[in-house]
């Protein structure tokens, strides 16, 4: 019986060894056409006329969203558009996978279950047990929309489809309101969880003003306790910049996330640019995994700063 | 030196000192996470998503000379 023998594996990669020779030389081909129709292939051998079909225009990357059009005076940009088709591609992704929930999960809802399992196993990891489950939602919900901004704006489609002199969608991350949205949210999140766990504790973090007005109140009882009052200045002061640092996580936040988004983007335009049709295909790959790890350290950071906001100094020092 | 050629010898200054720092802080990141490797193999998850992190917020800082690049060489 042939078909039950095991058959001797041949050629590479489950293909005959000529049809991976076709597929090489093809690709061999196409490099050497793309590098001689970029630009560098064109300043070391002159322009090849009957390349010119494969060359691209030089890339020229423009930082604000344009607006596309006015809906009751408020402008849509690119970018809005494409962070909705995120919000509705979630929604509906959601939706599909528990519709028909299964103790013994398909494809979908397997990979589904892994990736939200798996953000739930980090945040009980890093907030504990109690607080882990209260952040989840929003830190996942955080995860989800910055890394499938970044996966989506991948999708041949955005960035390509022209609607007059600009693009119709492109990628919600790169536009600085996006991360600016999202930082703000963090930021709320934290201060709402430290505000009703902690109370004015939270507070006293950052407007320490108790020991100077103490040492102060003891120069009326006849005590005057110099070093109180300077250390209570020093705790104050103390005070102040633990605020600022606030104000500028928001900041970081944002600038962290636009930055390498907008810097993946431009990085595949150059690539696009350079050797046409080749040499983006790896950076297509990269730009994968950077997307994933901006929304895990987006979500991270949150999460470290929610369960730092909830935890007492007091309680951290032992 | 006219003003373009001042221009984009800033940029490449500035994305050149600019990812030095990291550079460095990337190697002790490495460093740290294959020392713990090798005297705790078996904490090579946690050690790995932490590891993952700390290189990502490290890398933000050549992201900010890299913004401060592009748009001196092509927006500015």
């Amino acid at each position: 019986m042939a078909a039950t023998e095991p058959k001797k594996r041949r050629g590479c990669l489950g293909c005959s060894f000529p049809i991976i020779l076709i597929i090489v030389l093809v690709f061999v081909v196409i490099t050497v056409m793309g590098f001689l129709a970029g630009p560098l292939g064109q300043a070391l051998f002159g322009e090849i006329s009957w390349l010119e079909w494969m060359s691209v225009e030089r890339p020229e990357p423009h930082l604000p969203a344009p607006v596309l059009f006015h809906v009751l005076g408020l402008p849509i940009t690119n970018s809005i558009l494409a962070g909705w088709i995120t919000v509705i591609f979630l929604v509906l992704l959601s939706w599909l996978v528990t519709r028909r929930m299964k103790l013994v999960p398909g494809k979908l809802q397997g990979a589904f279950e892994a990736i939200v399992g798996w953000m739930y196993d980090f945040c009980r990891n890093t907030a504990g047990e109690v607080n882990g489950r209260k952040f989840f939602p929003v830190v996942v919900t955080i995860f989800l929309f910055v890394a499938f901004n970044a996966w989506l704006s991948l999708v041949p489609g955005y960035g390509s489809i022209l609607l007059g002199d600009h693009e119709l969608i492109r990628g919600a991350n790169t536009d600085i309101n996006t991360p600016l949205a999202v930082a703000f949210i963090s930021f709320f999140f934290v201060a709402f969880f430290g505000l009703r766990m902690m109370r004015l504790k939270w507070l006293k973090q950052y407007f320490n003003l108790g020991p100077v007005f103490r040492a102060i109140g003891g120069i009326f009882k006849g005590k005057f306790d110099f070093m109180g009052i300077f250390s209570g200045i020093i705790d104050a002061f103390v005070g102040m910049l633990e605020l600022l640092s606030r104000f500028i996580t928001i900041i970081s936040f944002t600038f962290r996330l636009f930055g390498n988004m907008t810097a993946g983007e431009i990085l595949l335009l150059v690539t696009a640019y350079l050797i046409p049709w080749v040499l983006a295909i790896p950076f297509y790959g990269l730009e994968l995994l950077i997307g994933f790890i901006q929304g895990l350290i987006f979500a991270g950071l949150t999460l470290v700063f929610a369960s730092m906001a909830v935890t007492s100094h007091a309680e951290e020092a032992h | 030196m006219d003003a373009e050629a001042v221009k984009f010898l800033a940029a490449g200054l500035a994305i050149g000192l600019g990812a030095l720092g990291p550079a460095l802080g990337l190697g002790i990141i490495g460093y740290g996470a294959m020392q713990g490797l090798a005297r705790n193999p078996e904490a090579r998850g946690p050690i790995m998503t932490n590891m993952i992190l700390a290189a990502g917020l490290t890398e933000a800082i050549a992201i900010y000379a890299l913004i401060v690049a592009i748009i001196l060489a092509m927006v500015a």
